[in-house]
């Protein structure tokens, strides 16, 4: 097997793990607590990148977009915490919120001017209904009625 | 009036759509290994935040917090892994056959949890591996 094929079949195990912790997490500890110790996992990996790749010919602007991404992501995992802590299942959250790149086609065409290739349109009404359809839970499974 | 979950989750793909944009913006002018540096950093306020909102009770669940920290590191590493795939495979086979990441857990709430999907949700979950794939192409 050629080593990318290797590399992306283990970020699909290690991300694919990472959705089920979020559910099982929440079980225990709230939506702040979960951002707050997932964020520190994140942190032991900082000195390594700061070993790898030099800052120095970088400008404000690359900063901004740099942590503002960091910021997003993170407003965006503490609401899929808080959703699983709601009594969200795993196997409905996790892909029911994979589906920003839908946000992100549609974004990139209205800021950046990018062109939506019909293909490209296809995914996005795919997504649309796949994202109505996961959402259609039925009423007795949604157990929990816990704060995030 | 929608459930709870469902605000919460669709205000997560609001967030992480607009990460998204950013990380297509940021990506077109710094390194991987450099955005995830300032990823990092940025990260820090939001969780200062949740550190007040939590009156410094940060560790009520040993568990919680053990899974939790692993959660971040396997989550770092997969974007580690991610990055190397992209830098040796082709972006255009790489992004679709890692965006089925979801899949997996799907099958392992499924296995583990034990959670049940209805008919319904299970066609949405097919069709949302099938646009994610698209989407990332």
């Amino acid at each position: 097997m050629s080593q990318w094929v290797l590399l992306s079949l283990l970020a699909v195990v290690l991300w694919g793990i990472v959705g089920l912790l979020q559910k099982v997490t929440t079980n225990y500890i709230t939506a702040d607590a979960v951002l707050l110790w997932d964020r520190v996992g994140y942190l032991c990996l900082l000195p390594w990148l700061v070993a790898t790749a030099s800052l120095s010919h970088l400008g404000p602007r690359d900063f901004l977009i740099g942590t503002l991404d960091g910021i997003t992501n993170s407003l965006g995992a503490w609401f899929l915490y808080a959703s699983l802590r709601s009594g969200a299942k795993a196997s409905i959250a996790v892909p029911l919120t994979s589906l920003y790149p839908l946000l992100t086609v549609l974004m990139a065409m209205g800021f950046l001017g990018e062109k939506v290739r019909p293909l490209q349109w296809f995914g996005i009404a795919l997504a649309l209904v796949a994202g109505v359809l996961m959402s259609l839970e039925t009423p007795a499974a949604s157990q929990t009625e816990s704060g995030p | 009036m929608l459930p709870k979950w469902l605000v919460y989750a669709l205000l997560s793909t609001l967030w992480w759509g607009v990460f998204g944009f950013l990380g297509k913006v940021g990506a077109d002018r710094i390194s991987p290994a450099q955005m995830q540096i300032f990823f990092t950093i940025g990260m820090v306020p939001v969780a200062i935040v949740c550190v007040l909102r939590l009156h410094f009770k940060i560790a009520t669940s040993k568990r919680g917090v053990f899974y939790s920290v692993g959660m971040g590191i396997f989550a770092a590493l997969g974007s580690l892994a991610f990055f190397g795939a992209m830098k040796i495979g082709r972006a255009s086979l790489v992004a679709p056959v890692t965006s089925l990441y979801p899949a997996l857990t799907v099958l392992l709430a499924l296995i583990i949890l034990k959670e049940k999907v209805n008919k319904v949700q299970a066609l949405g979950l097919v069709l949302a591996m099938g646009s994610i794939v698209i989407l990332s192409l």
